[in-house]
C-alpha cells in the first residue's frame, strides 16, 4: 500500500468514525432545534420516525410566542452579566491560589491543599439552606452580590489550575526572577500568557455550569429585575397545558450564547503551551 | 500578542464587574410586613406563580384598579414567582420562612394549605367573607382551604379530570360512551373498553403516569369511589385507609391496567393527542389544547369512572389558592383577599385563564360552560369533586404515594407497598403534627 | 545566602496575597454553611418552623442507622461511583485522542462531543425516556432488541436495570466535560516527543503508553478525582428521570438529603444525612490524595 492510499484510508476512518460518533452526541441538540421549529402537534407525533430530527413545515411561531410572553432579551443580558462576572472572578482569584499552591513554598501549604480537595466534595444541595440564611443575614437577598459572591471561590478551579501550573518548568520562572520580575509580575506577564488552554477550559466549563444555574437564583432572587434565563424558561412549565414548542424554542435560545462562546474559545485549543517553545 | 490582549480584556471586564457588584445595593427583599409608602399607605405584597400573558395582564389591571381605589391607605404589589415543573416554588417558600421574608399574601397549591396552616405560616381568613359570599363558592374549594375547622385559603379557579376518548377508535369498536353522570363507566366497563381498544400500536388508556403530583391528584379518586380514602377525615391516620381492603382493591385494579398492557407505565408526552392511546384520564385544561393545537383529533369526553357495585361518583379537584401569611398586616391583607375573591374578579380571572370558576354565580357570565364538553367538567366540579387529603403530612404522603404506585407497577407487592406508605405517613405525622 | 532569605520572604508574602481571596471566600460561603449543616444535624428542625429548633442529641444519627432508605441510597451512590468513574474517564480520554490530531474540522467534532453538556436536562430526559421506553412500539432500544429476538427490557422501569441505565446515560452526557480537560492536557505534551519516538520506530500504542500517559499524569489524577466527586454528588438525573425509583433503585444520598430536607420538611434529619455524607466523601478524598501523592 502506497503512502497516499494509506493517508486516504486513514482520513476516511478518521472522518467517518468521528462523524458517526458526533451524530450520536449531538442528536439531542438537533432534536431540540427541530422541535422548536415545529407546530405543537408534530413534536411528539414524529417521535417514532427520523422525521423527529427534521421540521417538515418549519415556522418561527414558537420563537415569536417566547418573545411576546416574556422579556427574553432582558433575561439573556441578566444571565450574561451573572455568568461573566462569576467566571472572570473565578479565573483570576482561583488561578492565583492555584499558582501559589503549585509553585510557592509557604507554611500551611499542604494543609490548604488538603482542605481544598476535601471541600470539593461538598454538594450544593446539602449546604444550600444554611448558605441562604447567611446570605439573607448579610442583607444580600435580591442583590447581585448575593447572586454572585458565594460562588466565586471554587475548589475545582483552584485544583485544576494547580495541576496545570505544576507542569510549568521552574527554569522559566527562575529566569524571570533573575530578570528582576517579582512574583506578581511573573504571574501576569509570563505564566498567564502561556496558559491560555487552561484558562479557556475553565472558562468553558464554568460558563456552562453557571449558565444552567437554577436553584440558587430561584432562592436568592424574587422579582423580575434580576431574573435569569433559566428561571424564565421554567415559567413555561408553570401552568398546564404545557407548550413543548415554546419550551424547545426557549431552550434553543438559551443554548446559543454557549455555542458562540465555545466557537470563540476554540483557538486556544489549537495553540497550547506546546507551541510556546518551552519543553517540560 | 493576540492572547495577551484577550487576557487584558478579561481583566478589564473583571474590574468592571467588581464595580458592579460593589454598587449592587439592589432593592431590599420584598417581605411585606409593616412597610409603608411615602404617602403613608400600607404596602401589601403578593407572591403568585408566573402565568400566561392573559393572567399577567389581569394582575396589572386589577392591581391598578385596587391602588386607585385605596390611595393613601393600601399599596398593592405583586411579585411573580417562577413555578417550575418541580417543587421549586415550595422550596422558595421554605427558604423565605427561614429568613422571615414571606410576603403578605401567598398563593399556594391546594394540598399544601393544611401543611402551611399546621405550621403557622398562614392565618385564618374567615373574617373577611360574609356567609352569603361563602355560599357562592363551590364546596371543593372551601373544603380544600379548611384546616382544623377554619378557612385558610380561597382560590378563583378549580380543576377537574374526566375520561377523554378518541371517537374514531370507540366508533370503530362499536363502543358508546355514557353521557349522563348516573351512567358513568364502572371500573369493569372501563377496563373492558381499554382491553378492546388496545392493539399492537395503540394502548387502551392513560392513567397520568407523571411520577409526580398527578398521581395522587387523579388516582386518589379510585380510593374514594371504592368507599375509602388516603387518610382519615381529620388527616391524622393513613393506616387502615390507604392500605385498607378497599384501597388494595383500587391499587390492584390500576395495576391490572398496567400489567395487562392496557396502559403504559411510562407513556410519552401527548400519547392520546397523537393517536397512540385510545382514552385518557385528562384534566379540564386539555380541552383547550385539543381544540387549538390538535384540531384533527376527533375526541369526546365522559365522566370519571366509578367503582363497581354502587361506587361513589367522584372526580379530582384542586387548584392554587390565596392565603394570608403570619407576616401580614391582617387588616390590609384581608381587604385585599376579599377584593381578589369578589364575584367580578373570580369571574374575570377564570375567564382569562380558561379554567373552571369557583363561584357558582360566575357560570351566569361564563356561558361556554353550558355546552358539552365544558358542561361535563362544570357538572363534575359542582357535584362530585373531592379535593386531595387535607393533612399537614401531605408533603410526605404525596411523593410517597407516587413512589408506592411506581413500585407496584414495576413488580412490588401491592399490600406491602401500601402498608409501608401508611407507616411512613403516620410516623411523619406523629413526629411533626400530633398534639 | 542573604538573597535566598529575601526571596523566601517575598515568596511568603506573595503566597499570602495569592491565596487570601480564595481562603476568605471559601471560609465564608462553604465552610461556614457546612458547619451550620453539621450543627443542625443534632437538632429537630422542621424547615417551616425555624423558631422552634430543639436540640435532640444524636437521635437523628440513631434513626439514620436504622433507616433502610438511607442504607440503600448509600449503596446506590457507591455503586454508581464505582461503575461510572472508569467508564466515563476512559470514554473521555478516547474522545480526546480521537480528535487530538490537528486536522481540519476537529473543532466541529470537539463541539459535538461537548454538546450534551450544554443541552438542557429537559431535552435529554425526554429523548432518553423514548430511547429507554419499556414499550417496544415507542422505545427505540426495545424495538431493536425485540427485532433481534431478545425480550424487551424495562430499563428505567425495572429496578434491576434502572441504575445501569442512568450510569450509561450519565457517562454519555458528561464525558465531553472530562474530554475538554484531557485535551488541555494533551496540548501540554510537546509535539517533538512524538516525532522523536516515531523516528525511533515506536508504534502508536507504544507512543500512547510511554509518552501520552506519563505526559497526562497530573491531568489524569485531576480528572479521576473530579469524576469521582461529581459521581458521589449524583442528583439531577434521578431527580428528573426516576425520582429515586423504582423500588429505591436510583435514590442517591444527595437526592435523599434534598428529599428529606425540603420535601419532607425534616431539615434536621437531612443535615444528619449530609453530615455522614461529608464524613464519607472527605475520608475518601483524603485517601485519594494519599494514593495520588504516593507515586
Amino acid at each position: 500500500m502506497g503512502k497516499k492510499n494509506k493517508d486516504l484510508l486513514y482520513n476516511v476512518l478518521f472522518y467517518g468514525g468521528n462523524v458517526i460518533i458526533a451524530l450520536i452526541f449531538v442528536s439531542p441538540l438537533l432534536w431540540m432545534i427541530a422541535a422548536s421549529l415545529k407546530p405543537e402537534a408534530q413534536i411528539f407525533s414524529d417521535m417514532s420516525s427520523l422525521k423527529t430530527f427534521w421540521p417538515t413545515s418549519a415556522s418561527l411561531a414558537n420563537y415569536i410566542e417566547v418573545f411576546t410572553r416574556v422579556n427574553m432579551f432582558k433575561y439573556i443580558i441578566n444571565s450574561l452579566l451573572y455568568v461573566f462576572v462569576i467566571v472572570a472572578f473565578d479565573m483570576i482569584i482561583n488561578s492565583l491560589c492555584g499558582y501559589a499552591l503549585a509553585k510557592f513554598d509557604f507554611p500551611g501549604k499542604e494543609l490548604l491543599l488538603t482542605v481544598i480537595i476535601s471541600l470539593m466534595v461538598l454538594p450544593m444541595e446539602a449546604i444550600m439552606l444554611p448558605l441562604y440564611i447567611e446570605v439573607a443575614n448579610l442583607g444580600w437577598v435580591n442583590t447581585w452580590a448575593g447572586l454572585i459572591v458565594p460562588f466565586v471561590g471554587k475548589c475545582f478551579s483552584v485544583y485544576m489550575f494547580r495541576q496545570f501550573f505544576i507542569d510549568i518548568p521552574n527554569d522559566l520562572l527562575e529566569a524571570a526572577a533573575i530578570d528582576g520580575c517579582g512574583p506578581v509580575k511573573t504571574f501576569f506577564t509570563i505564566v498567564m500568557p502561556i496558559s491560555g488552554t487552561v484558562y479557556a477550559t475553565i472558562f468553558i466549563l464554568d460558563f456552562v455550569a453557571h449558565w444552567n444555574d437554577f436553584m440558587w437564583p430561584m432562592l436568592a432572587v424574587t422579582g423580575e429585575e434580576m431574573r435569569t434565563i433559566q428561571l424564565a424558561i421554567q415559567t413555561f412549565f408553570g401552568s398546564k397545558p404545557i407548550h413543548y414548542g415554546a419550551i424547545m424554542a426557549s431552550l434553543t435560545i438559551s443554548a446559543i450564547p454557549m455555542l458562540i462562546m465555545f466557537v470563540f474559545l476554540q483557538k486556544y485549543y489549537v495553540a497550547g503551551i506546546a507551541s510556546t517553545g518551552i519543553k517540560g | 500578542m493576540m492572547r495577551k490582549s484577550t487576557l487584558s480584556v478579561v481583566l478589564a471586564a473583571s474590574l468592571a464587574a467588581t464595580a458592579l457588584v460593589g454598587c449592587g445595593d439592589g432593592s431590599k427583599s420584598s417581605s411585606g410586613s409593616g412597610q409603608t409608602t411615602s404617602d403613608g399607605a400600607k404596602v401589601v405584597t403578593i407572591w403568585s406563580p408566573t402565568d400566561e400573558p392573559a393572567i399577567e395582564e389581569w394582575w396589572v389591571e386589577k392591581i391598578n384598579a385596587f391602588n386607585e381605589a385605596h390611595k393613601g391607605e393600601i399599596e398593592l404589589k405583586r411579585e411573580a414567582i417562577v413555578r417550575a415543573d418541580s417543587y421549586a416554588y415550595e422550596d422558595k417558600i421554605n427558604a423565605a420562612v427561614t429568613s422571615n421574608d414571606l410576603p403578605d399574601i401567598l398563593y399556594v397549591d391546594g394540598p399544601n394549605i393544611s401543611n402551611y396552616a399546621a405550621d403557622g405560616i398562614i392565618v385564618p381568613i374567615d373574617d373577611y367573607f360574609t356567609e352569603e359570599d361563602l355560599n357562592d363558592f363551590v364546596d371543593s374549594i372551601k373544603v380544600q382551604g379548611t384546616y382544623d375547622g377554619k378557612l385558610y385559603a380561597l382560590g378563583a379557579t378549580e380543576s377537574s379530570v374526566a375520561l377523554f376518548y378518541n371517537k374514531d377508535m370507540t366508533d370503530a369498536a362499536g363502543i358508546t360512551m355514557p353521557d349522563k353522570l348516573e351512567d358513568a363507566l364502572t371500573w369493569s366497563e372501563f377496563e373492558e373498553i381499554a382491553a378492546k381498544l388496545t392493539t399492537s400500536d395503540v394502548v387502551g388508556t392513560n392513567i397520568i403516569m407523571d411520577k409526580g403530583e398527578g398521581l395522587p391528584y387523579v388516582l386518589e379518586q379510585f380510593w374514594i369511589s371504592n368507599g375509602t380514602d388516603f387518610v382519615s377525615e381529620d388527616g391524622s391516620t393513613a393506616e387502615g385507609y390507604v392500605n385498607s381492603e378497599k384501597g388494595i382493591e383500587a391499587a390492584n385494579f390500576l395495576n391490572g391496567l398496567i400489567q395487562k398492557g392496557y396502559a403504559n407505565v411510562e407513556p410519552i408526552q401527548q400519547e392520546f393527542h397523537n393517536g397512540k392511546c385510545a382514552t385518557m384520564l385528562g384534566g379540564s385544561w386539555e380541552v383547550a389544547t385539543l381544540e387549538t393545537q390538535f384540531p384533527d383529533v376527533n375526541w369526546g369526553v365522559t365522566y370519571f369512572p366509578v367503582a363497581d357495585n354502587g361506587g361513589i361518583p367522584t372526580s379530582p379537584t384542586g387548584d392554587w389558592a390565596a392565603c394570608i401569611t403570619r407576616n401580614a398586616d391582617v387588616e390590609a391583607a384581608g381587604t385585599v383577599i376579599a377584593y381578589l375573591m369578589n364575584q367580578e374578579n373570580v369571574t374575570t380571572y377564570a375567564q382569562a385563564i380558561a379554567k373552571l370558576p369557583t363561584r357558582a354565580s360566575s357560570y351566569d357570565t361564563l356561558t361556554e360552560y353550558n355546552d358539552y364538553p365544558r358542561s361535563l367538567f362544570k357538572e363534575q366540579s359542582l357535584n362530585t369533586g373531592h379535593p386531595r387529603p387535607r393533612t399537614p403530612g401531605y408533603t410526605v404522603l404525596s411523593p410517597g404515594f407516587s413512589e408506592a404506585m411506581m413500585n407496584i407497577f414495576t413488580g412490588a407487592d401491592v399490600k406491602e407497598s401500601l402498608d409501608q406508605l401508611a407507616e411512613e405517613t403516620d410516623s411523619n405525622y406523629q413526629k411533626n403534627y400530633a398534639k | 545566602m542573604k538573597k535566598a532569605v529575601v526571596k523566601k520572604y517575598h515568596e511568603k508574602r506573595a503566597a499570602l496575597l495569592f491565596v487570601l481571596p480564595v481562603v476568605i471566600l471559601l471560609f465564608a460561603f462553604l465552610i461556614m454553611p457546612a458547619i451550620s449543616t453539621i450543627r443542625y444535624a443534632f437538632t429537630n428542625y422542621n424547615i417551616l418552623r425555624p423558631d422552634d429548633i430543639t436540640f435532640c442529641g444524636i437521635d437523628n444519627f440513631v434513626e439514620l442507622f436504622q433507616d433502610k432508605d438511607f442504607k440503600k441510597s448509600l449503596f446506590n451512590t457507591i455503586y454508581f461511583t464505582i461503575i461510572v468513574v472508569p467508564f466515563q474517564c476512559a470514554l473521555a480520554l478516547a474522545l480526546a485522542l480521537l480528535i487530538s490530531p490537528r486536522k481540519k474540522g476537529v473543532s466541529i467534532f470537539r463541539a459535538a462531543y461537548f454538546s450534551p453538556n450544554v443541552t438542557s436536562m429537559v431535552v435529554v430526559a425526554i429523548l432518553w425516556s423514548v430511547l429507554y421506553n419499556p414499550n417496544p412500539s415507542t422505545g427505540l432500544l426495545n424495538a431493536f432488541l425485540t427485532k433481534l429476538g431478545f425480550p424487551a427490557c424495562g430499563f428505567l422501569t425495572d429496578p434491576k436495570t434502572a441504575m445501569n441505565s442512568i450510569i450509561f446515560m450519565s457517562a454519555w452526557q458528561a464525558a465531553g466535560y472530562q474530554m475538554m480537560i484531557f485535551l488541555a492536557g494533551l496540548q501540554g505534551i510537546p509535539g517533538d516527543q512524538y516525532e522523536a519516538a516515531s523516528i525511533d520506530g515506536a508504534n502508536k500504542f507504544q507512543q500512547f503508553r510511554y509518552i501520552t500517559i506519563p505526559g497526562l499524569k497530573n491531568v489524569i489524577k485531576y480528572v479521576v478525582m473530579i469524576t469521582m466527586i461529581q459521581a458521589m454528588k449524583l442528583f439531577t438525573q434521578p431527580y428528573v428521570m426516576t425520582q429515586g425509583g423504582p423500588q429505591n433503585s436510583t435514590r442517591t444520598l444527595v437526592y435523599y438529603i434534598y428529599e428529606q430536607g425540603f420535601q419532607s420538611r425534616n431539615f434536621g434529619y437531612a443535615c444528619s444525612v449530609a453530615t455522614v455524607f461529608f464524613i464519607i466523601v472527605i475520608t475518601m478524598s483524603l485517601m485519594l490524595k494519599r494514593v495520588i501523592k504516593a507515586d
